[in-house]
């Protein structure tokens, strides 16, 4: 039983730091046993209210959280988040649905009066009216991850996102207007963190710009999902089919008139400081667009900001990609923000002028070897190389511990920025990207049998 | 004397990458200008350098084994399954040193493939393959002749092809069927390896040129590795001005990238992507004793070659109420277990799956997990086939109330359906063969084979070989 409930803990206080200025400059032996505790909080409380944690305990024989090593066996990968079956989307059960998000959440999902329930859509905002924000992380041709969070979790989103633009030298100070790109999905913790942001920058009167397009919701996206699935089945109808592929075509249609408007309202708004922000490919495809209308450097203000996340998920660009979007819109220096995070997480990692991603000090980074099963044990300084997982103690609605896809290089010790947090360097490449593409057996499944799907991503 | 013999393995050195010679018509070509990864282990190996030119036979020039008899030919592969037997020049042993650093399976069940790849190599068997395949094997020797009812006169003769062979990384077994079949129909023909095996086809052609150095066999095969979907190597080769065929394993990335060469006079044999299912009836809980036969065949079918296989059963769908399928559910998983002792455990199941499995494992009113996730034997309970591709010993059983009820999962993607008892093989083959699927047994015996019997819906000799007939219109008068 825990007894150590401490009247200021340190959880309380590590999170409590993304209201101070300076906090991702700390010094990392002295924080580490601090975040060892925090979690070690959470943990005792979540390990009795998220099923799969206590699975997970159970199955490790963990009862306390002293090292990092113990973190380890508690981390979740993100397909936790997925472990539903399919078919009870496809099927519109929704009591079962919210049984199994249940099992993965901090609150009870209450049963609810499931009847006149239309759609996914429908159920997420019914979840919503109780304090279930769910998003989803998804791609077209998979399974949505579903992740829950609470107000609190959203907010958290929005502050410390605002928190890392302040301290990578953005300092925004309402005198410029927000250009975004759009060609996310509509998830409540993508709006979470978009609008502190635009407030923040945005002129007094200067509405921000998005592209016109219909949103991407998560219904949306599973719609498409489940159709491929139908007919990886073969139960989808040929109209069924040819639906799918129209909705696959508008979907592109919309993708590119994003770039469209988006180029035009950049060209439109030049003499102005803007703010871009959005995910790196589409950015460059603007940036080629707005290059292709005669437009570059020179014609835009030299005070222009962008932030701008997310990895290139597959899709290939040129090396110099970064060079060429920030060259295009005349950026350079600190308004330039970039961040390292992810879905699965509140918080990202704000990149340093010498190129790293400083880790805040409510996150501890954990990096394990390939197969995500040992910790590689950090030094005090000096790099290390592995997969990446990350416990992050602002997390509310969900558990906090989740191992990522990508391997990083993570450098411990004061960075040439001047900041002492461990850093991920730039260079961050996905696992699976690295399979070699070659791989052949005669076992295999129907969909390698479906054609014409798109690969896109949100 | 032969050239082959004369070469010395390339001396180990520094570099650790694993040497893997190429053989090019009936030579043995040593080289490490090339490094590459296997796909399964990450481990290096290193290759000669490709010669596009050498890999081309011209069509003005027909191939070594075009006018020699399906006789000698039987003869000279049986000849060489014995020498595989002896394997007096160690080849093969040293391919299975090889293979086990760069294939996920375990080093018995690799020995145990490269024996019953020498067992493969029998004449008597083979003939009868060729006779199953082609109605009447006389059509590899001759141009049969034959008289239409209306008089027509005409002689018909299977025409060696020329072949490009994809071949999987995951079944030594098939490098020397690929070979054999490749014979038979007398083509020329092109192996190209898999990353994960990319010594067996190169070890059995060394060891057939042990027999007869100067046979014409050896001289027709050529075993070379580059990484599937390389341009440079594939927009080159795969032109019908230089193959017919292109017989290719497996889907996803390795089918697209051999399917945008396609166009008229370059054809597609492909053995696509399965799954293999069992379909087990009420009679199963009959007694313990019936019960428990009933998860041993299971478990075999689910079990071999580590679950690397289309044969191997990944679906199990069972009549029975909750309790009868927990029972069976938890033998099976036992079952799975007991078998480790002679073929080892599977490497554990990727983190992902692991976790989406217990998942599954937190919600105890809709599945029922058994096991771990450690490769030793899993087996998952649910009321329809779950989201994910059982591997690594994974059992997914299904409840069903009637067996035909299962048969709305069957699909093109189906392979062989083991079924229990045997007597009910006959109410379910018109349904499963409808539904998709292509090979129907008794459960317990997906690994077994009728010599000749059709493979994923094909013959395949008869897919291989050019179908030419000599019309000599009408006996006078």
């Amino acid at each position: 039983m825990n007894t150590a409930v401490t009247f200021d803990s340190e959880l309380e206080r590590l999170v409590g730091l993304v209201n101070v200025p300076d906090s991702f400059d700390y010094d990392y032996a002295e924080v580490l046993p601090r975040q060892l505790a925090a979690i070690d909080e959470r943990f005792q409380d979540r390990v009795h209210r998220i099923k799969l944690l206590q699975n997970r305990a159970e199955t490790a024989g963990i009862n306390a959280v002293r090292q990092m090593a113990d973190v380890v066996p508690l981390l979740f990968a993100h397909t936790a988040y997925k472990s539903y079956p399919e078919s009870w989307l496809s099927e519109s059960k929704w009591d079962r649905m919210g049984r199994w998000l249940d099992t993965v959440s901090t609150r009870r999902v209450e049963r609810m009066d499931t009847a006149g329930i239309e759609g996914l859509d429908a159920w997420l905002l019914r979840l919503q009216d109780q304090g279930h924000h769910v998003s989803c992380s998804s791609g077209t041709t998979g399974k949505c991850a579903m992740m829950n969070a609470t107000q609190a979790d959203l907010d958290f989103c929005g502050q410390s996102l605002l928190r890392a633009l302040i301290w990578q030298g953005l300092g925004p100070n309402g005198d410029r207007k927000m250009i975004s790109l759009g060609q996310v999905a509509a998830s409540p913790r993508n709006r979470a963190t978009g609008r502190p942001m635009a407030e923040a920058v945005s002129a007094p009167g200067v509405a921000p710009f998005a592209p016109n397009v219909p949103p991407i919701t998560v219904g949306g996206i599973t719609e498409m999902v489940v159709l491929r699935k139908k007919m990886a089945e073969g139960t989808a109808k040929p109209a069924e089919v040819a639906y799918y592929e129209a909705q696959a075509a508008a979907r592109e249609q919309a993708i590119e008139s994003a770039v469209e408007q988006a180029a035009d309202a950049l060209i439109a708004n030049r003499h102005m400081k803007l703010h871009v922000m959005g995910l790196f490919v589409p950015l460059y495809k603007v940036a080629e667009r707005v290059r292709a209308k005669g437009y570059s450097g020179k014609d835009f203000n030299p005070e222009n900001s962008c932030f701008v996340s997310g990895g290139l998920k597959r899709t290939q660009l040129p090396p110099n990609y970064r060079e060429y979007v920030f060259e295009t819109f005349n950026m350079s220096g600190q308004r330039i923000c970039q961040t390292y995070g992810m879905q699965e997480l509140n918080t990202n990692a704000p990149r340093c002028p010498a190129g790293r991603y400083h880790m805040a000090p409510w996150v501890m980074l954990l990096p394990l070897d390939e197969s995500g099963e040992s910790l590689i044990e950090p030094p005090a300084t000096g790099e290390i190389e592995g997969r990446a997982a990350f416990f992050d103690l602002s997390l509310d609605g969900r558990w906090g511990g989740i191992i990522s896809g990508d391997k990083v290089r993570v450098s411990y010790g004061r960075c040439a920025c001047g900041s002492r947090s461990p850093a991920v360097h730039e260079n961050i490449q996905r696992y699976a990207d690295m399979v070699a593409g070659d791989k052949i057996a005669c076992a295999g499944t129907i969909d390698a049998y479906v054609r014409g799907v798109t690969g896109a991503e949100s | 004397m032969s050239n082959v013999a004369s070469l010395k393995e390339p001396a180990a050195n520094s570099d650790q990458a694993v040497p893997a010679p190429f053989f090019v018509r009936g030579k043995l070509l040593d080289g490490r200008e090339a490094r590459h990864k296997s796909r399964d282990l990450g481990v290096d190996f290193a290759t000669p350098k490709i010669n596009l030119d050498s890999l081309v036979t011209p069509r003005t020039e027909p191939g070594p084994l075009f006018d020699v008899r399906l006789d000698e030919i039987l003869d000279f592969l049986a000849a060489s399954g014995e020498a595989m037997r002896c394997d007096a020049k160690g080849y093969l042993q040293g391919a299975v040193e090889r293979i086990s650093a760069t294939n996920v399976l375990p080093r018995v069940v690799i020995e145990a493939n490269v024996q019953m790849a020498a067992e493969y190599l029998n004449k008597a068997r083979l003939l009868e393959y060729a006779q199953q395949n082609l109605g009447d094997a006389r059509l590899l020797d001759e141009w049969v002749p034959r008289t239409d009812s209306a008089g027509r006169r005409s002689f018909t003769r299977a025409f060696p092809p020329r072949l490009i062979h994809v071949l999987p990384g995951n079944s030594p077994l098939v490098s020397v069927q690929s070979i054999a079949l490749g014979a038979m129909v007398k083509g020329i023909n092109l192996f190209k390896m898999g990353s994960s095996d990319p010594f067996m086809a190169v070890a059995i052609l060394r060891t057939m040129m042990e027999v007869d150095p100067n046979h014409p066999l050896p001289r027709s095969m050529s075993a070379v590795y580059w990484r599937g979907g390389d341009e440079s190597v594939e927009r080159a080769l795969y032109r019908p001005q230089y193959f017919d065929k292109i017989v290719a394993w497996g889907g996803g990335d390795a089918i697209n990238n051999v399917v945008k060469y396609l166009g008229p006079g370059l054809q597609l044999v492909s053995f696509d992507p399965k799954t293999s299912i069992s379909m087990i009836g009420r009679e199963a809980f009959e007694s313990e004793e019936i019960l428990d036969d009933v998860a041993t065949r299971a478990a075999h079918d689910v079990g071999m070659l580590n679950q690397e296989a289309c044969v191997c059963s990944r679906v199990l769908f069972i009549e029975g109420d909750r309790k009868q399928v927990d029972r069976f559910c938890q033998r099976l998983q036992q079952k799975l277990v007991d078998r480790n002792a002679n073929g080892g455990k599977a490497p554990p199941l990727p983190r992902d799956l692991a976790e989406e499995i217990e998942g599954l494992r937190s919600m105890d009113d809709d599945f029922g997990v058994w096991g771990a996730p450690d490769g030793s034997g899993l087996v998952v309970r649910s009321d329809e086939p779950v989201d994910f591709h059982p591997i690594n010993k994974t059992a997914n059983v299904v409840s069903v109330k009637s067996l035909r009820d299962a048969l709305k999962w069957v699909n093109v993607a189906t392979q062989t359906v083991g079924v229990y008892p045997p007597a009910r093989q006959v109410e379910l083959r018109n349904g499963l063969a409808s539904g998709g699927a292509q090979r129907i047994v008794r459960l317990g015996d997906a690994g077994g084979q009728s010599v000749g019997a059709p493979h994923d819906a094909m013959y395949i000799m008869h897919r291989f070989v050019h179908w030419i007939v000599h019309e000599d219109g009408f006996e006078p008068g």
